[in-house]
């Protein structure tokens, strides 16, 4: 079987990638170490090093909170070594645990609705033995490998049919509606989000996500009369309100949004320099250390800083996109490209909802805002990124299920 | 031919990566273009808001002013002391804030309640910034640990606040009075006047901790001149409204209040306290040429200390229960029957009236009839025959009885009047009263009654309904030595004056007061005087006039008079007779007058003479009317009423 056809490498080329994917097995363990994409590795470290000072200056002066950064650091460490561990896990290993990892998702979520304890008004943590933890945030990773698991089982030359997709939109709608009842509207949205950019790379026809474009523009209104709960209504109320210059509470919901643009605006071109910001240092901005720790960026580092972490994030994620394009399989394609598409949407959500073009949603900004299970998952998604990438022409024949 | 298929789907799967990669490169353009619109083009917008977010102005108290004695030594200044209080904003707990502090300094259990109370209403009220006070004048042990605590228990705040203080406590109770946090009633009065917003300005700066409002004698007097304008601090704060730093701004800063300077020397003042060593009474000194009040005392006093902060109901209670009432103002407040005091008015009237001459002699033989009633000469044996000035000298009661049955009643008043007697003095102080002159009218008015001749009898001696007080008779006293020149009494050496400018410059003839005075240096230096151990002031010269008195406080029965009980350890104190003396000094070049009340003291020779001839020994001794400090000031006081007045 010739690849050239399509990849477009010339025939040396693509021996010698052959070649390379052929010596796999002899290669020693610690060159693959080398082999991994460190720019990449670096960056990622960089960019959760500086939200670590970020949390920081937005905590030290709170006697409560000031020990949050040493806490976030060692989180990371601990993670960074996991992502890298996963990275050199092989593609077939990940295609293996993709359906258990699903059920299991699946088990913790209904689990979640019999027995999980609240925080923050709504029932999504389930405790396991001494760490609470937040099976919604697991699902996206869960999801994102369950479909691509399925596309690769599924997705034959021969199988142009729209009805493969129904499946992959059942396995994306279960969680997601287990999700929602908890409720949680943000991660919801965030996994349908990422879940349909999957289904969309795996080449449902333009007629239909046209149809579907119209569908979800015709259920806007139904979902929030019908769907949503008061408090989520009146968190959309709040953010029309804000994005159309309307009154609002300015002691509820948009207190935190206006108190953010504050900080935002206040930051300027070059920001108030760090721990300087008036707004972050004197606890302005509620959640500022999780959901809002961009605006102490904003407000430090001004523009140029917020808009160059914005650029370290689209070269992670360029990149990420880029790599996905390089894998032989289906499952490393679109695993790794959902994997892309879970962080991205983490990261439009938060910004969006801080710049306040978004509802508050409760989204975390990966890498940056402080929380031990959005740590995790992101770093468990470049870990499969870094997998997809080191594997990327590793042939799995798997058809079964396991 | 699967080959084809599946270079299709990887074609396809390439293009919507580029689709998908350049729709995510939309919308990261998008969140950059927010972020440019928020913190370049908004940008001044947003820093505008967060200046004024964290940047408070907070009403500011002015200091109070303070009083100082006529050398400049403080009678009212201000000390510092720690303070915990609660600011409202801060918690939402009232209870379990109070409760926690509770568990730090002593409150008691009743106080709580009323605490968490004032809490809330002061979060009605629109006033959640200002502090409700828990505890005041902690010890230094109590204020180091609630600084340990104040970061965390919400809203609780520790301070070293400013406090009124009264160093010389008791001495200038009844003068100055004291200040106390303002009642609704002290606002309701403050505010009197004043338009809606200026009212409700006033009542803000009163509800701060440190605000205090005069309750009595000068300090309420003077409110406004003390008081001075509120001003504003500049205060960072975090989002929570703990205060972050200050931000000096001049313009902004509360005038303090002026100092008020009195006449008083506090020396002299003290001196004469402890010259009544324990027993109540009154003394009022004054220079007779500039009428500086230079002592005023009163004894037993209070401590005006203990109302600064609030004065407990118990403690209360046992001033007010004190039968030597310690609240009672007697040297401009105390109202009492002048006794032989008065003789120089009624002698005045008299010969005012022309009803004798000064060498006309009456016989006393201790007995006076009139109408089928007898009355007594003091004297056993009577006095013989007396003169106008044997009879002063002596005191002797039939004489009086008959100048002012010849005088009559209303003639007497209309003199008495003269001499600053019916007459309220202000001074600077409340609480003052104007006694009583009685007349025909008087009588008629208020007893619905006609005057009995036998009345004015009594008035002759300074007896019957005749009051006066202290204060009235220095004045006298001042306008005898001072041979009728008109005379204005003062308190107040720089401060605001009383509005009636209260001056006593009816005509009084200078050949008359010479004869009184020198009756009343008969009295304290001739050979019959009533009190000629005192004339000597012990300083090789110079030597006081004056004359003795006696005030009833009960009639004195017929057996009591013929078993001779009428002194002594056979009457309860309460009971006993009170002793005056009225006197000037040096008797032949006046430069100070002085009247003494010893209540239940018995002979105004032998108890007020002496304690009048030692504090009048002080007074010259150390020249207490000796040039004020503030004199040099007075004569610049056109700018320095610029720098004080409130612009």
């Amino acid at each position: 079987m010739s690849r050239d056809g399509y990849t477009g490498f010339s025939r040396g080329e693509a021996r010698t990638r052959t070649a390379t994917s052929l010596s796999f097995e002899t290669q020693g363990p610690l060159d693959k170490f080398m082999r991994l994409p460190w720019g990449f590795i670096l960056l990622i470290a960089a960019m959760a090093l500086t939200g670590i000072a970020m949390l920081y200056s937005s905590a030290h002066t709170n006697p409560a909170e000031s020990h949050l950064w040493r806490l976030q650091l060692i989180r990371f460490g601990v993670c960074f070594v996991m992502m890298i561990a996963l990275g050199l896990l092989p593609l077939s290993w990940w295609m293996r645990l993709a359906f258990p990892a699903y059920v299991g998702t699946i088990v913790l979520l209904v689990l979640v609705e019999v027995m999980g304890f609240s925080g923050g008004g709504a029932q999504r943590w389930l405790r396991i033995g001494p760490i609470g933890v937040q099976p919604s945030e697991f699902a996206k990773l869960a999801v994102t490998l369950a479909l691509a698991r399925y596309y690769q089982m599924v997705l034959q030359p021969q199988t142009g049919r729209i009805l493969v997709h129904l499946g992959a939109v059942a396995i994306m709608v279960i969680p997601a509606a287990l999700i929602f009842i908890q409720p949680d509207f943000g991660t919801t949205l965030a996994l349908l989000a990422s879940g349909a950019v999957v289904i969309f790379l795996a080449g449902l026809s333009a007629r239909v996500i046209l149809t579907g474009i119209v569908g979800g523009v015709a259920s806007v209104w139904p979902i929030y009369q019908f769907v949503l709960a008061p408090y989520q209504r009146e968190r959309v109320d709040t953010f029309l309100a804000q994005l159309f210059g309307g009154a609002t509470n300015a002691l509820g919901e948009s207190y935190q949004i206006e108190q953010g643009k504050i900080a935002i605006g206040a930051g300027g071109l070059n920001g108030r320099g760090y721990l300087q910001g008036i707004q972050s240092q004197q606890d302005y901005v509620p959640e500022q250390h999780t959901d809002f720790i961009l605006t102490v960026i904003a407000e430090e580092f001004g523009f140029i800083g917020t808009t160059a972490l914005l650029i370290g994030f689209a070269v992670l994620l360029g990149w990420s996109l880029y790599s996905a394009g390089r894998s032989a399989s289906w499952f490393g394609r679109l695993a790794s490209a959902g994997a892309t598409a879970t962080i991205a949407f983490y990261i439009v959500f938060n910004v969006g909802m801080v710049l306040g073009l978004l509802p508050v949603v409760g989204m975390p900004l990966p890498l940056i805002s402080y929380g031990g299970t959005a740590m995790l998952t992101t770093m468990a998604c470049f870990g499969l990124i870094l997998a997809a990438h080191m594997h990327r022409d590793e042939k799995l024949t798997a058809r079964g299920l396991f | 031919m699967s080959n084809k298929k599946t270079a299709d789907l990887d074609f396809a799967f390439s293009r919507r990566t580029a689709i998908a990669g350049a729709a995510g490169g939309l919308v990261w353009a998008g969140l950059v273009a927010r972020l440019f619109q928020l913190q370049i083009l908004e940008q001044e917008q947003y820093r505008q808001q967060a200046e004024a977010n964290h940047i408070k102005l907070q009403l500011a108290p002015p200091q109070r002013g303070r009083i100082l004695d006529r050398f400049g030594r403080p009678l009212a200044s201000h000390r510092r002391a720690g303070r915990v209080s609660v600011i409202p904003e801060q918690t939402d707990n009232p209870e379990r804030t109070l409760a926690q502090i509770a568990e730090l300094i002593e409150i008691p259990d009743d106080k709580l309640e009323r605490l968490a109370n004032d809490i809330r209403y002061n979060r009605r009220r629109n006033a959640a910034f200002v502090p409700v006070t828990i505890a005041n004048e902690l010890t230094y042990e109590d204020f180091a640990r609630m600084n340990v605590h104040e970061a965390e228990i919400p809203g609780l705040n520790v301070e070293m606040a400013l406090t009124r203080s009264y160093p010389r406590g008791r001495d200038f109770a009844h003068v100055l009075g004291y200040v106390a946090r303002a009642s609704q009633d002290d606002l309701t009065r403050l505010t009197d006047g004043m338009t809606g917003k200026e009212a409700e300005t006033l009542k803000t700066m009163f509800r701060h901790p440190d605000m205090r409002t005069g309750r009595q004698g000068m300090e309420r007097f003077a409110e406004e001149w003390l008081r001075g304008k509120p001003g504003y601090r500049k205060l960072v704060t975090n989002a929570h409204g703990r205060i972050i730093e200050e931000i000096p701004d001049e313009r902004l800063a509360p005038m303090p209040g002026r100092d008020l300077f009195v006449t008083i020397d506090s020396d002299l003042q003290r001196v004469a306290i402890e010259r009544f060593a324990g027993e109540s009474g009154a003394a009022v000194v004054m220079d007779v040429e500039t009428g500086d009040v230079l002592a005023m005392v009163s004894t037993p006093a209070f401590d005006p200390n203990d109302f600064v902060n609030g004065i407990s109901s118990a403690n209360y209670a046992e001033l007010r229960d004190d039968s030597r009432s310690p609240l009672y103002p007697r040297a401009h407040g105390g109202v009492y029957p002048p006794g032989s005091t008065f003789k120089m008015v009624v002698a005045t009237a008299a010969l005012e009236a022309g009803v004798i001459k000064p060498e006309e002699r009456v016989h006393c033989n201790r007995y006076y009839h009139f109408g089928n009633r007898t009355w007594h000469c003091w004297k056993p044996g009577g006095h013989g025959s007396v003169n106008m000035h044997q009879a002063i000298k002596g005191s002797c009661d039939v004489y009086f009885y008959e100048i002012a049955r010849r005088t009559g009643v209303d003639k007497i008043a209309e003199t008495a009047h003269k001499f600053g007697f019916g007459e309220s003095w202000v001074l600077g102080m409340t609480g003052g009263r104007s006694g009583l002159v009685p007349d025909r009218e008087w009588k008629q008015r208020v007893r619905k009654e006609n005057w009995y001749e036998g009345e004015t009898l009594n008035f002759g001696i300074g007896q019957g309904q005749l009051g006066v007080t202290p204060l009235q008779l220095a004045l006298m006293t001042a306008r005898i030595a001072t041979e009728g020149k008109p005379f204005k009494p003062r308190m107040i050496g720089i401060g605001p004056q009383s509005d009636e400018d209260q001056v006593l410059d009816a005509p009084l003839d200078q050949e008359i007061m010479a004869r009184m005075k020198a009756g009343m240096y008969g009295v304290t230096s001739e050979g019959g005087g009533t009190a000629y151990r005192s004339g000597d002031l012990g300083l090789g010269g110079p030597r006081l006039a004056g004359k003795t008195g006696t005030a009833q406080v009960r009639r004195i029965t017929r057996e009591e008079r013929a078993s001779g009980i009428r002194k002594g350890e056979n009457i309860a104190r309460e009971l006993r007779d009170h002793a005056l003396f009225v006197a000037y000094a040096p008797a032949d070049d006046p430069k100070y007058a002085i009247s003494v009340i010893v209540e239940h003291g018995e002979g105004g020779s032998s108890t007020a003479g002496p304690v009048a001839r030692d504090i009048l020994h002080y007074a010259l001794k150390t020249d207490s009317r000796r040039k004020p400090a503030y004199s040099q000031s007075a004569s610049l006081s056109p700018n320095l009423s610029d720098e004080g007045e409130p612009t």
